[in-house]
């Protein structure tokens, strides 16, 4: 069978590790819509947070690079991870505004930059590519009665003129994206807090703190379970709650789902290929008392 | 000295030093007038010595050291709420980054080195392998900060669900992009760029 939608893929380093359940569960959705998804080849780091924080200029080349480097895939570029997504908009933002640092980009390349194909998250190119009523007319497992937080942290959103989504301050593609599966969405407060990032390598402390805040609020709606669409929101809201709960001694048992897993389940994908397995806090008791499974 | 009268001016505020934070960030330090909104919605505030607002008013008065010698723009998570939500147009991220970027120049690691650590150790991967190896940032920067028993546990528990790689493939592209970093270095050398 064609394809309906074709493009270039740019997973980012999270995804062939520490994320490798939203990767798979990102090819397992796709390939279920018919939408093409063709790795760039020898992609590398975007920098992510890291690198813009000591050197602005290291990041700008590296994603110049990634960004060359997708040119030789056709179709627009859909990018999975929020810092990446970010870091590669940013890029093509700063690059277009100013000339000096256009040209110092160039030299470190030592040749041209990309002439701007478009970079797109997943959520872009489902809810405005693809469509929220085609979306809804694939769906084979309602999800019904299931109540799900939509997280969106910084980078989905802010600042407005780079990733250009949604509303930086009252977003809703989240919610209408998985509204769209039949699932309900809770009404709650930390959807646009930060989760604490990267300070989970330098400062975990940090993260225990922010990302328990986040865990508290999504209970206190009411919520059975969190989405995300960002690896590291992912590991801090996965990995580190069981962590949270001893330190804040409130038991969670809260499933953070990537996006990508809720929306393939919701289109008849296999459980088996959705990665449930590599999460933390395990969903299965949730799915089945759900009757997703 | 409540009352008394301050006088600013282009020698009291070291415009020097503003002015190549203005240049880095491409943003005004001096269109800032305070309104605190930044500081109101920084989710990292209660981890800071100093309020993003006063970061800022430090610079308006000169006080530069007391900004790269404090522990503040360390615990700056690049949130963006800041300059999101800035009435006046102040990218306050982006003078964070700067302001990180002024002080590794300057002073080399300072007392807040953990994150900067973690940054360098991340960049490192880069040059050496083209992209992240969670498990190797992680290990190393155990060992280099001296806390060897930290998320010892995760380990294990991160392997068994495949979420760590034990082996690490270098990209193919790796010599273009250690000549990414060279060049860069290149320019600086030759004061080309900042």
């Amino acid at each position: 069978m064609k394809n309906i939608l074709n493009y270039s893929y740019y997973p980012g380093c999270s995804l062939h590790a520490s994320g490798k359940e939203y990767d798979e569960s990102t090819r397992s959705l796709f390939k279920a819509l018919k939408i093409g998804l063709q790795e760039v080849p020898d992609w590398l780091c975007c920098g992510a947070t890291p690198a813009h924080n000591v050197d602005e200029l290291l990041s700008l080349s590296l994603c110049a690079k990634n960004l060359n480097l997708a040119d030789t895939v056709p179709g627009d570029l859909a990018v999975a991870c929020a810092a990446c997504f970010s870091r590669l908009k940013t890029t093509q933002h700063k690059l277009k505004a100013n000339d000096s640092k256009r040209k110092q980009v160039e030299y470190a390349l030592d040749g041209p930059l990309s002439q701007g194909k478009p970079v797109k998250h997943l959520l872009e190119i489902l809810a405005k590519d693809f469509g929220l009523e085609r979306l809804a007319g694939k769906v084979e497992k309602p999800l019904t009665g299931l109540k799900v937080a939509c997280y969106y942290g910084c980078l989905l959103t802010r600042p407005p003129e780079v990733p250009e989504l949604d509303c930086c301050e009252a977003p809703t593609i989240m919610e209408r994206v998985i509204g769209a599966s039949g699932a309900e969405t809770v009404s709650w407060s930390h959807r646009l807090e930060c989760c604490g990032a990267n300070f989970t390598l330098s400062r975990p402390g940090v993260v225990l703190k922010l990302s328990g805040e986040i865990l508290t609020s999504a209970k206190a709606a009411g919520a059975d379970c969190i989405m995300v669409a960002c690896p590291l929101c992912h590991g801090n809201l996965d990995i580190r709650q069981k962590e949270i709960e001893e330190a804040t001694g409130e038991r969670f048992g809260m499933p953070v789902f990537y996006m990508t897993q809720l929306l393939a389940l919701a289109a008849g994908v296999a459980p088996g290929k959705l990665g449930f397995g590599s999460m933390m806090v395990s969903p299965l008791p949730l799915l089945k008392e759900k009757q997703l499974l | 000295m409540k009352n008394a009268k301050m006088h600013l001016s282009t020698e009291t505020m070291n415009i020097g030093f503003v002015r190549k934070v203005e240049a880095l960030s491409g943003s005004s330090v001096r269109r800032c007038f305070q309104c605190g909104k930044c500081s109101a919605g920084c989710p990292m505030r209660s981890f800071m010595e100093h309020p993003p607002n006063r970061i800022v008013r430090f610079l308006q008065l000169g006080q530069y050291e007391r900004v790269l010698a404090g522990r503040s723009i360390w615990y700056c998570a690049s949130c963006e709420i800041c300059s999101t939500r800035c009435p006046n147009k102040v990218d306050l991220a982006s003078i964070m980054d700067a302001l990180r970027k002024l002080s590794w120049d300057s002073q080399g690691p300072s007392k807040e080195s953990y994150v900067q650590l973690a940054n360098r150790l991340f960049i490192d991967n880069i040059r050496t392998y083209g992209r992240q190896y969670e498990m190797r940032l992680a290990a190393v920067f155990n060992v280099k900060s001296g806390q060897f028993l930290k998320d010892l546990m995760l380990g294990p528990k991160l392997l068994t669900k495949g979420k760590l790689k034990m082996f690490h493939q270098k990209n193919r592209n790796i010599g273009e992009i250690d000549k990414i970093f060279s060049r860069i270095e290149e320019l600086r050398r030759n004061g080309e760029a900042s």
